[in-house]
């Protein structure tokens, strides 16, 4: 129990002294999931509309398919990426293993399921008759979904904070894709682990609070820029 | 009906084929290399810049936890990247997976501490150019009582021991071994066989013996929550030894001499490697006074001696110690 | 051919068929009411027409051009048209955004969108609205703005499905009125759904009922009305009072039905011994304590059964041998002293009898 408060006090001391080691690791993670949501998002928002909006034989199937893929071991995830990055991999002379792009790259795979089958979810949640407003308003395919993407505007944000808190608690994938190394590929949850194996916990723990603390501040933004919309 | 659905799927694939092609080319640079040939090794290093950080190569080497743990890494890190102008990732693993990496040719060099799988990593072609740097020693610790009575025996006498008191009463005599297949779960099935016991039998034998599958400093602690006894090396044990509550109790025996080496990763061998110029600077600027000094000195401060030996001036004595060309001859 | 036309629409959902063999002809520039019971498929043929789902059999022509089938621009098609739905759908912004809709997807430019908008808003009496939110607006509200974003484009076809169920009476007036004079203005082809006969009448040009997925009868409201085609319509436009009998005598266009031995004199050139079923509405029946000396032909002396309020109307029960279901105004009932297990005189024209071949035999 005493770590816990040590904890706290030295997680508030990192963060007044601007600790540069922390820093770096901190904006590293945050830069890193940022990047990991915004490219799934890219895929998957349009993905899952599409499928929403259409109905087509199978489309039970599909959808099916995608939420069996949400336990996604992240280990298994983590192992088949490295073996096609790896430099004795297919993909090996991209040079990718033990870099920033390969913790993005296992970490978008990892959330992509997630965010197509709840961006589905969250539009299934709009009213049909939207759908219907929008195509006898004279919405084309595009700009209906977009109209139900809007109306579920929150349901959808909803999506991409967990998706994003996904990724920025990834542990597994991103110590094997990216290998801890300090000043490079070194996030807040590799170092947590690191320092957990090192058996400084009360280190260990601030550096999860101050994880916490990045993905409250990212949701409470997130938040407020959609109220204003 | 499905007609218009695949015009519309046509429709949207394609700008998502372009974004992909865009990301693709974004996140690997325009123009991915191919291995170069050994014959190249001559030629500067040309290694393919990673866009995103532009400029400086990197220089992989996978080193094992234990050396890694004590923090000896943050020392000598950014001293390298000064005089080599590279940046020095290390990436941390277990003696095997480490060699792992290397016959992958993921790292670029190996820095480990099993005589045993180095050898055969050497003679399947893997590795060359190997080196000593730095020795120092294992011990068996415990709990203070020592429930087995293993106190100042030979490491083969003391593991003995622990294996008939833990057959006997596994709640009052436990193992734990690091079970990861590191150099030092290497050294703890020298010790068992030196003892007289089959690994594989031992293995099997009974809940006293425990794998735990982690790390030299999380056995450590977990031996201490729990009781028993563990073989640690000398420099994670002390810098843990505040953390913990386990005496040291056997600390003295021939089997107990930990030599760490580093090995260039052979480009003929594996193609993708890399940076041979690189790690040769490597491998001798390990050897070199420098470094050999700083090692020296390192922990003394908080330990009262230091965490490893250095080779260099004929630190170690003892029988299976390195001979002099392995610790001093630069390599070419 | 009409400016709307359906040939042979059909519409399967598995083994039902929601609609059979439909054949609608709505010509340019007129209100026409499809009316039926719930579950006639009254909702099914005004997605069709709006090709939101797709027919299982059949085709629709619209201005000359047959708009199903896998040929043709969906969109294009739709934007000639608008529709408004059951329940009243707004978009979560703001009310000028959801009736600016419809002009955002064609790619208006701003400045027509500000006019035009606002001012549907003070045609459809929520001007100064334009900045709410949709979402706070009551149905009826919703409603209009549903309307007001359903012309706001122009269209030369207005569908509306039941726009106006559940909603208060004033706000029905309203919205009835709406649909009247952008029809009148504009010239706008309207199509719309009921469940409500006498907003039928109010509204419509001409009429059509669909029933069981079929299109059993089409003409004018008055036709409808008072003409129903089979004894299942007459019942739907309010014809209560199913009786059955058998015509005894045939005279100069007047007959004299039996039912259960007791005499009615009725309207009708069908001739003697034909089976039939004869209608009475509720409010064609006049009661009053002592035998009438009106010109209604027909005079019974009945027992009141039940007697039950409904608004300002009063519905009376009453055992003329045969059971007759009666309207008259709460304030007569009072006037009359009405009570259960009374005496009373039940009187209607012949005229007020309507007369039809029997659908059995």
């Amino acid at each position: 129990m005493q770590e816990i408060w040590r904890a706290l006090v030295q997680a508030v001391n990192l963060i007044v002294s601007l600790d540069t080691e922390v820093v770096q690791i901190s904006l590293r993670s945050l830069y890193i999931s940022a990047a990991s949501i915004i490219i799934a998002a890219l895929f998957c928002v349009p993905i899952g509309s599409l499928i929403h909006f259409h109905d087509f034989r199978g489309k039970r199937v599909v959808i099916n398919v995608i939420q069996t893929f949400y336990s996604l071991p992240t280990v298994v995830v983590g192992l088949l990426v490295f073996l096609f990055i790896s430099r004795s991999g297919p993909l090996g002379g991209l040079e990718l293993l033990f870099t920033p792009a390969a913790i993005i790259i296992g970490q978008v795979i990892l959330i992509m399921p997630m965010l197509t089958g709840m961006t589905i979810g969250a539009l299934s949640g709009v009213d049909k008759t939207i759908r219907d407003t929008a195509l006898s308003s004279g919405a084309g395919t595009a700009q209906a979904i977009r109209a139900i993407l809007f109306e579920a505007r929150f349901a959808v944000v909803g999506v991409l904070i967990l998706g994003f808190g996904r990724a920025i608690s990834e542990v597994g994938a991103a110590l094997m894709l990216g290998g801890n190394i300090r000043g490079y590929t070194r996030v807040l949850t590799t170092a947590i682990s690191l320092e957990t194996q090192r058996g400084d916990l009360v280190l260990s723990l601030a550096l999860g609070i101050i994880l916490i603390g990045i993905a409250m501040v990212v949701s409470v933004i997130m938040n407020i820029l959609l109220q204003r919309y | 009906m499905k007609t218009l659905l695949i015009n519309r799927i046509r429709r949207i694939s394609i700008p998502i084929v372009i974004t992909c092609l865009l990301l693709g080319a974004i996140l690997t640079g325009c123009a991915p290399a191919a291995p170069q040939p050994a014959a190249t090794e001559n030629a500067s290093d040309q290694v393919t810049t990673f866009p995103i950080i532009p400029g400086t190569p990197r220089f992989k080497i996978a080193t094992t936890t234990s050396l890694y743990d004590t923090g000896l890494w943050n020392y000598l890190e950014p001293m390298f990247e000064k005089k080599a102008g590279v940046k020095l990732d290390i990436v941390y693993a277990g003696t095997g997976v480490a060699l792992e990496y290397g016959r992958r040719g993921d790292v670029d060099a190996v820095v480990v501490h099993d005589p045993a799988a180095e050898a055969k990593f050497i003679a399947d072609g893997y590795g060359i150019n190997k080196r000593s740097f730095a020795f120092n020693h294992f011990l068996i610790a415990g709990p203070a009582d020592d429930p087995a009575g293993i106190k100042n025996l030979t490491p083969e006498q003391a593991f003995k021991k622990i294996y008939d008191a833990g057959m006997l009463d596994p709640n009052k005599v436990k193992f734990i071994s690091r079970g990861d297949n590191s150099g030092t779960h290497s050294k703890e099935k020298l010790i068992w066989q030196a003892a007289g016991l089959k690994y594989e039998d031992v293995q099997k034998s009974g809940p006293w013996y425990v794998e735990a599958g982690k790390g030299m400093g999380p056995c450590l602690l977990m031996a201490s929550e729990q009781g028993s006894y563990i073989l640690a090396d000398i420099s994670t044990f002390l810098a843990f030894k505040s953390k913990v509550n386990v005496a040291p109790l056997v600390e003295k025996g021939d089997l107990f001499l930990n030599v760490y080496d580093v090995i260039e990763i052979n480009p003929e061998k594996v193609k993708t490697a890399k940076m041979l110029p690189t790690a040769k600077a490597f491998t001798n600027w390990l050897m070199s006074d420098e470094v050999q000094d700083l090692i020296a000195g390192y922990g003394v401060a908080e330990y009262g001696r230091p965490l490893f030996n250095p080779l260099k001036g004929g630190g170690c004595a003892e029988a299976g110690c390195p001979k002099l060309e392995d610790y001093t001859v630069q390599v070419q | 051919m009409a400016f709307l036309q359906t040939v042979d629409l059909e519409q399967r959902a598995g083994a039902a068929v929601l609609l059979n063999k439909v054949n609608l002809s709505v010509e340019r520039g007129e209100i026409f009411t499809v009316i039926g019971p719930t579950g006639a498929g009254k909702t099914t043929l005004l997605r069709l027409i709006n090709l939101l789902d797709r027919p299982s059999a059949g085709d629709i022509y619209f201005d000359g051009e047959k708009i199903t089938g896998s040929s043709g621009n969906v969109v294009q098609v739709r934007r000639r048209m608008a529709m408004v739905f059951q329940k009243p759908a707004v978009f979560n912004s703001t009310v000028y955004e959801n009736v600016a809709y419809p002009l955002k997807v064609r790619g208006y430019h701003e400045k027509t969108d500000r006019t035009r908008v606002y001012g549907l808003l003070d045609t459809i009496g929520l001007g100064g609205y334009a900045k709410r939110k949709a979402k706070t607006l009551s149905g009826g509200e919703a409603q209009r703005v549903a309307l007001a974003r359903a012309v706001v484009s122009k269209p030369d076809l207005l569908l509306l499905d039941e726009p106006t169920a559940n909603l208060d009476p004033g706000t029905v007036k309203m919205i009835e009125r709406l649909v009247m004079d952008f029809n009148r203005e504009r010239g706008l082809t309207v199509i719309m759904s009921t469940h409500d006969m006498q907003q039928a009448q109010r509204v419509a040009g001409r009429v059509g009922v669909l029933m069981n997925g079929r299109l059993v009868q089409v003409g004018r409201p008055g036709d409808v009305f008072f003409s129903p085609g089979n004894a299942r319509i007459a019942g739907f436009v309010g014809m209560r009072n199913l009786l059955k009998g058998h015509i005894v005598h045939s005279k100069s266009g007047i007959v004299v039905v039996d039912v259960d031995g007791r005499d009615i004199e009725a309207v009708s050139d069908l001739p003697a011994g034909t089976a039939v079923e004869i209608f009475i509405r509720p409010e064609d029946v006049v009661l009053s304590k002592l035998a009438s000396d009106s010109s209604a032909r027909n005079d019974l002396r009945c027992i009141i059964r039940s007697l039950s309020s409904n608004g300002p109307l009063c519905t009376v029960i009453v055992d003329c041998g045969f059971p007759l279901e009666v309207l008259i105004t709460g304030k007569s009932a009072v006037e009359l002293e009405l009570s259960q297990g009374q005496e009373i005189y039940t009187s209607f024209k012949a005229s007020a009898v309507r007369v039809l071949p029997s659908m059995q035999g």
